[in-house]
């Protein structure tokens, strides 16, 4: 004698109009449910599929049954349709099942299991299943894989493994981008001050250049008046002549500007040129700076060239 | 898919000490290394027990409905997951059992409920002459 009263899913049975129908929703929803609870997503995608059946109820207590996985409302559902919807009558049930399944990717492997046992439970073949299956996902159908098994597991972690590796490669090469990058604006940076000091150092020459000529023409003045005085002395005294050109040489801003790159005070003897020219190239031979890198080699290379340089004019004036 | 918790004589439930225990002590090397890796790392075991609790439920309705050999439950699967043909009786005969028995009952009360009436329809006719008789004799005759 049955006792109790009806459970809420034979109640609903009992008001559908359309018994296997709400039978085959709560399928349906038990399919989805395989991978956990409805989302609001597959409620929608179930209440759509309602709308073309003819069950004329709440689909409410559907979701929750589903949700809780009730043994006993799925058993009865499943009778339900093994008794109204075998055979062909089956297709159209499958079809949605599997697209239900197929909705997020590859199945489960419980929703695999779950297929496999609505195709028996309903009378259809494993040949014509795959045929259904690869209709509704586009692609041929597999058989589960086993999680029994260790190598599932190491198939996974391996997976798993190339994906970080692919992520991390990604990773290092947008950080490896985003380096070149600020060393080329670096670069770019150095390059602009370089051209400014450039353009510094040539404004700097021409200025030197200019104060170089007005002296030059200062200096051929001076020669001019000398020469004149010199030609008027050596008309009144000829004895006295020799020992003054030797005391002022001819051009005398220049001599100053010489002996006093060579450290000397104005006036100084030959010896005394010689003498300083050398200890002033012992200190500043570009050589001695090899170590310290090019540029102090390059600025101590200038010093030695400007002494140099002085010490060939004062040489060749005296 | 293998019933690893059958294999190795384990409850669904076990402790993680008892299923090292366990594994320890098989003697099937396959079963073993599966066992170490499947139920041995904790997250690894709550996937392959979310799954089992779903075969599980699966094998009980496939004995119940009659489909213990259907061509999709073969090999391991069905070896571990099937259950003995059980006598429990389908659903769906309980819901028409339930349903004719409150078929019944409503029945009886539609049909008893007429004579019912008319007996209490005569209790309350006379229960009220009996009231109105002695109201009478009250006012009239005292």
């Amino acid at each position: 004698m049955p006792s109790g009263r009806f459970n809420p899913f034979e109640t609903l049975l009992l008001t559908s109009r359309s018994q296997a129908d709400t039978a085959g929703l709560l399928l349906l929803a038990w399919v989805m449910a395989c991978r956990g609870p409805l989302n609001e997503a597959q409620r929608r995608h179930l209440t759509a599929l309602a709308s073309e059946c003819r069950h004329g109820h709440d689909l409410k207590p559907i979701f929750a049954l589903a949700d809780r996985q009730d043994f006993d409302a799925i058993q009865l559902a499943a009778e339900v349709m093994q008794k109204d919807r075998g055979g062909e009558q089956a297709y159209p049930f499958l079809r949605q099942a599997i697209a239900v399944s197929v909705v997020d990717g590859e199945p489960s492997i419980s929703q695999h299991h779950v297929l496999r046992f609505l195709a028996d439970l309903l009378g259809v073949i494993p040949s014509l299943f795959a045929t259904l299956y690869a209709e509704q996902a586009g692609r041929p159908y597999a058989v589960p894989e086993d999680p029994s098994r260790r190598d599932y597991w190491l198939t996974k972690e391996h997976q798993r493994q190339q994906e970080e590796a692919r992520q991390h490669e990604q990773d290092e090469r947008r950080r490896e981008q985003e380096a070149r990058e600020r060393q080329e604006q670096e670069l770019r940076r150095q390059r602009e001050r370089r051209e400014q000091e450039a353009r510094e150092r040539e404004r700097q020459r021409q200025e030197n250049a200019r104060q170089e000529r007005a002296h030059r023409e200062r200096a051929q003045q001076d020669q001019e008046r000398t020469r004149q005085e010199r030609a008027r002395q050596e008309r009144s005294n000829e004895s006295h002549n020799r020992r003054w050109q030797q005391q002022t040489p001819p051009n005398d801003a220049r001599a100053h500007r010489a002996l006093a790159v060579l450290g000397l005070p104005p006036g100084a003897s030959r010896g005394e040129i010689r003498k300083a020219y050398r200890r002033m190239a012992q200190t500043h031979h570009p050589d001695r700076f090899f170590a310290e890198g090019e540029a102090r080699m390059a600025t101590a290379s200038q010093r030695f060239q400007r002494i140099k340089n002085a010490y060939e004019y004062l040489m060749r004036a005296s | 898919m293998r019933d690893l918790y059958q294999r190795l004589g384990l409850p669904h439930d076990a402790s993680d000490k008892d299923i090292q225990r366990a594994i320890e002590a098989c003697h099937h090397s396959a079963l073993k290394a599966d066992a170490k890796v499947v139920l041995g790392v904790p997250e690894h075991r709550d996937a392959y027990d979310a799954l089992h609790g779903t075969l599980c439920d699966i094998g009980l309705l496939r004995a119940r409905l009659g489909l213990t050999h259907g061509p999709f439950w073969q090999d391991s699967t069905a070896n571990d997951f099937s259950l003995p043909p059980d006598n429990t009786g389908a659903r769906h005969d309980l819901l028409i059992a339930r349903v004719e028995r409150a078929v019944g009952l409503h029945d009886g009360w539609r049909k008893w409920r007429a004579p019912w009436l008319l007996a209490m329809l005569l209790v309350g006719a006379t229960v009220l002459g009996a009231a109105a008789g002695a109201a009478l004799y009250h006012y009239w005759l005292a």
